[in-house]
């Protein structure tokens, strides 16, 4: 097994993020930002940062960059800044200072005067849950509220009210900010009307279409680059108000713009996970199988509503099969900072609220937590006809029940001043993969290139489209270069939704044999090493009667530089036959202190149904950081939004992430099943499942250490103080 | 004001504001782009460097104030040979976007040439996101294991 091939470059320092490129006469563009969360903006003085040093130009609402809002199939429209004085939420970009160095735009910035008609703002999504407004249609476009009875139940009260055991509980989750370590950061650079942007994003193709639409530019004049991302997490979906100012500066100045958000800023300025409250009500006949399961949620979204939380969808939806369901998306409208996608989104915080009120019944039942979700595993998702194409859940919970020693619950477990907890939880995030397209070309030195738009933020996807390029074309990986993160490849989408693997993979299998096709013709054709013989490809070689060559002898002959195809993929005919899903089984260990209440995850480990597993290392590596995501959320972060709109904890130092002290060793195991079903590699992605019910996990355990429930994360020593 | 620099053996003369950083002098006077700004507070680590030896965090340090040689992630490689801790960073894949490796690093070897007792505690000023941390703890074990079994050969 080689390893992660940019391993190299990223512990050298040689690997080029976006802010590392810094072209001859670059100038340093600097954001300012809104100190009020609702209100229009009447005046902004800027007569000081003119006249401070260095300071080439002061954009702002009154004297702004034309930018026009983008609008692409995948991502909806995109807010581009500084087009109106109305201001949403706190921290809103509302000027840009460009000088000719950053400490100059920085000490520049800090002297701009904005003069604000304050209106009240709503912040509380408590105080909004009473007149919230019916969520968009879900992904599946299934209506917000939605139901499906047994014949001849009248409502899901009926059915609830008919079961044996029953469980009502309300939980609560905190916005959360994807928190990359790479800053959103752009730099633009403009030579004869074409501009290349530097910066990371989650997809260099759709970076490039929002900027060229934003500026009024030819699609074809823009090139966005983005080798390296350092972490995305949906946080880099969009393109970033960096990237739109940088690049319109650039244009308007005639100068390369390098900027960044502040830390402080990429809290307010790009977009959050919604916080969400969500109501669980489940029934249960004695055997603790499900009779009845509503699932109520409200998130908080936009003043004018954009991203909501899916977690009554993405969870309640298709987990267990129930007779009777009933789910409801609501939405609050709030001054508070974009909302979007991050890691699992739906599945993440639903999974907090689902997988806590499964423990809940379990004790209500007096039922192993583990059985009462064998037993309630579903075939397909409820009222649907299309079975699951590859589930083997039951598995991961029988092999990690065994892994992690659960048959020792029962004992009464307390070390020194702690209580000892267990928990576990179902995870599981819905395969999908996107349209693709993966360029494959054999080069005459018997070295090939595999290359694509598409982005590795942290994924190991360069990894992948290597594997999976000497796989397809039967030669060791080391001969297979990838390429990616430049918008002029093929388009290969956003690395996003846990798709990449899967996409890239059925792309290559479609390419792959085209290119050894294009390579047999050259070999076979006028002027080929075996002109008009018979001949096949295997491991490199083109084989004739009694004779053969490498592809790279083959092209040498013909004096060919290379030879070249394109393999495009896109769901198709599959999703009208199964339904596709990637499961997991999570448990974990939990220290409560006796006395001050701390919580510390001791122990954990996830065993993960989700297809074949492309490169070992890499998988373990991802799986592990995405549980500790669900760690993180359960124990740590959560930004806090005061009355006035204003985060109070919008920083490193305050919005709370786990320390490597805070990890112990995290345990990963797989199940390993294929699921051509699919896509022809058997990959289903691994970006989002592990983050999935860790946090029910741990929360679970935190009961089963205290016998204190609790309801809301992440989890702090008031919840535990008796 | 001018000031210079002793940078991975290098000697660099610069003309700078008083207020730049040392990571800012490094990154956008010097070109040297291994160290990366995640907060420009002192709160994540990605810009650690050696100061004289000692791990520092470039971002809260002014670049006219430092005196003694600076070693970045740029500049651990020796004879082309990457040093162990890098070896044992890519070998145990202790990392996944790499955007905070290059500060990793820098507190790895620290934590390897001042042979700490507590690994977990003494790298937790290194914040990673994709949370490699485990594997950043077993690359630390492998790089001081290298390096016991080489000063044994010693």
């Amino acid at each position: 097994m080689t390893m992660r091939t940019d391993a190299p470059l990223k512990t050298s320092g040689a690997a080029r993020y976006g802010l590392d490129v810094t072209p001859p006469g670059t100038v340093y563009g600097y954001v300012v930002t809104s100190t009020i969360a609702h209100g229009e903006i009447t005046a902004m003085d800027v007569a000081a940062v003119r006249a401070a040093p260095g300071v080439l130009a002061v954009y702002t609402p009154f004297d702004p960059l034309p930018l026009r809002t983008p609008m692409s199939p995948l991502l909806g429209e995109t807010w581009v800044p500084l087009q109106d004085t109305e201001v949403t939420y706190y921290g809103q970009p509302v000027g840009f200072v460009v000088a000719e160095t950053f400490e100059q735009a920085r000490d520049a910035a800090l002297l701009v005067e904005v003069t604000y008609d304050r209106r009240p703002a709503r912040t509380s999504l408590h105080a909004g849950l009473a007149d919230a407004l019916d969520a968009p249609p879900s992904l599946h476009g299934e209506p917000p509220t939605l139901q499906v009875l047994a014949d001849g139940v009248e409502s899901i009260e009926d059915a609830l009210a008919a079961s044996a055991v029953r469980v009502d509980a309300t939980y609560e989750t905190a916005t959360q900010n994807h928190a990359a370590m790479e800053p959103h950061s752009a730099v633009a650079v403009w030579e004869d009307g074409r501009l290349t942007l530097y910066s990371g994003t989650q997809g260099s193709d759709l970076q490039a279409a929002q900027l060229a639409q934003a500026l009024d530019v030819e699609p074809a004049r823009v090139r966005a680059l983005n080798p390296f991302v350092g972490g995305a997490f949906g946080g880099k979906g969009h393109a970033g108000v960096s990237a739109f100012l940088g690049a319109a500066a650039a244009r308007d100045l005639g100068r390369p713009v390098k900027a960044a958000l502040t830390r402080e800023q990429v809290f307010t300025a790009t977009a959050t996970r919604p916080a969400t409250v969500q109501r669980l009500r489940i029934g249960a006949d004695a055997d603790g199988r499900l009779t009845a399961l509503a699932h109520d949620s409200w998130s908080s979204t936009t003043a004018t509503p954009s991203f909501v939380e899916p977690t009554s969808h993405g969870t309640s939806r298709e987990w267990y099969t129930t007779p009777n369901l009933a789910i409801t998306q609501k939405m609050v409208p709030l001054h508070v900072p974009p909302t979007t996608f991050m890691r699992a989104p739906g599945e993440a915080p639903g999974s907090f609220a689902l997988e806590s009120a499964m423990d809940e019944l379990a004790v209500a039942l007096g039922m192993d937590p583990v059985e009462l979700r064998l037993r309630n595993s579903s075939i397909a998702p409820p009222g649907r006809d299309l079975q699951w194409s590859s589930k083997h859940l039951d598995e991961c919970f029988t092999l990690g029940a065994q892994r992690f020693g659960w048959a020792q619950r029962h004992r009464r477990r307390v070390d020194r001043d702690w209580l000892v907890g267990y928990g576990t939880a179902t995870a599981m995030f819905p395969a999908l993969r996107f349209p693709c397209a993966v360029r494959i070309t054999l080069r005459p030195d018997d070295t090939a290139e595999v290359a694509t738009s598409g982005a590795d933020p942290g994924t190991g996807l360069r990894t992948v489209l290597s594997l999976f390029g000497a796989e397809a074309l039967a030669i060791p990986p080391e001969r297979v270069e990838a390429a990616l993160g430049d918008s002029t490849l093929p388009p290969g989408g956003m690395s996003g939704g846990s798709t990449a693997t899967a996409s890239v993979g059925s792309a290559i299998a479609v390419g792959a044999p085209a290119v050894i096709d294009a390579l047999v013709a050259v070999a076979t054709g006028p002027g080929g090493l075996f002109e008009g013989r018979e001949v096949a490809y295997a491991d490199g070689r083109v084989f004739a009667e009694g004779d053969s060559a490498t592809f790279g002898e083959v092209l040498r002959a013909a004096g060919r530089d290379e030879v070249t195809a394109i393999g495009t993929s896109a769901p198709g005919e599959e999703m009208t036959k199964h339904s596709f899903s990637s499961f997991g089984a999570q448990f974990c260990e939990v220290r409560v202190h006796r006395w001050t209440r701390e919580v510390r995850m001791s122990r954990m480990l996830g065993v993960f149904d989700a297809g074949r597993i492309v490169h070992e290392q890499a998988a373990r590596s991802q799986i592990m950081g995405g549980m500790i995501w669900g760690v993180s959320a359960a124990l740590h972060e959560g930004l806090e939004i005061e009355e006035s709109g204003r985060p109070a904890n919008g920083d490193f130092a305050s919005y709370l992430i786990p320390v490597n002290a805070d990890i112990p060793t995290v345990d990963v195991e797989f199940v390993r099943y294929p699921d051509t079903l699919h896509n022809p590699v058997g990959a289903r992605g691994l970006g989002e499942i592990s983050v999935v019910g860790v946090a029910a996990a741990i929360a679970n355990a935190v009961y089963d250490a205290t016998g204190i429930r609790v309801r809301r994360i992440p989890i702090v020593l008031e919840d535990l103080l008796e | 004001m001018d000031i210079t620099l002793e940078v991975n053996g290098e000697t660099r003369h610069l003309s700078i504001d008083p207020r730049v950083t040392l990571l800012d002098a490094l990154r956008e006077r010097l070109g040297i782009t291994g160290p990366k700004k995640g907060c420009d507070r002192g709160q994540c680590g990605a810009c650690t460097v050696h100061v004289d030896g000692r791990p520092v965090l470039a971002c809260l340090t002014l670049a006219a104030t430092v005196r003694e040689p600076v070693r970045t992630v740029e500049g651990l490689a020796a004879d082309g040979r990457p040093h162990p801790v890098q070896q044992a960073f890519a070998e145990q894949d202790a990392l996944q976007c790499g955007f905070c490796t290059s500060g990793q690093v820098m507190s790895a070897v620290a934590a390897v040439e001042q042979e700490v007792a507590d690994v977990r505690e003494f790298m937790s000023g290194n914040l990673c996101r994709c949370a490699a941390y485990p594997n950043i703890v077993a690359a630390v074990e492998q790089a001081r294991s290298t390096k016991e079994s080489a000063d044994a050969r010693v």
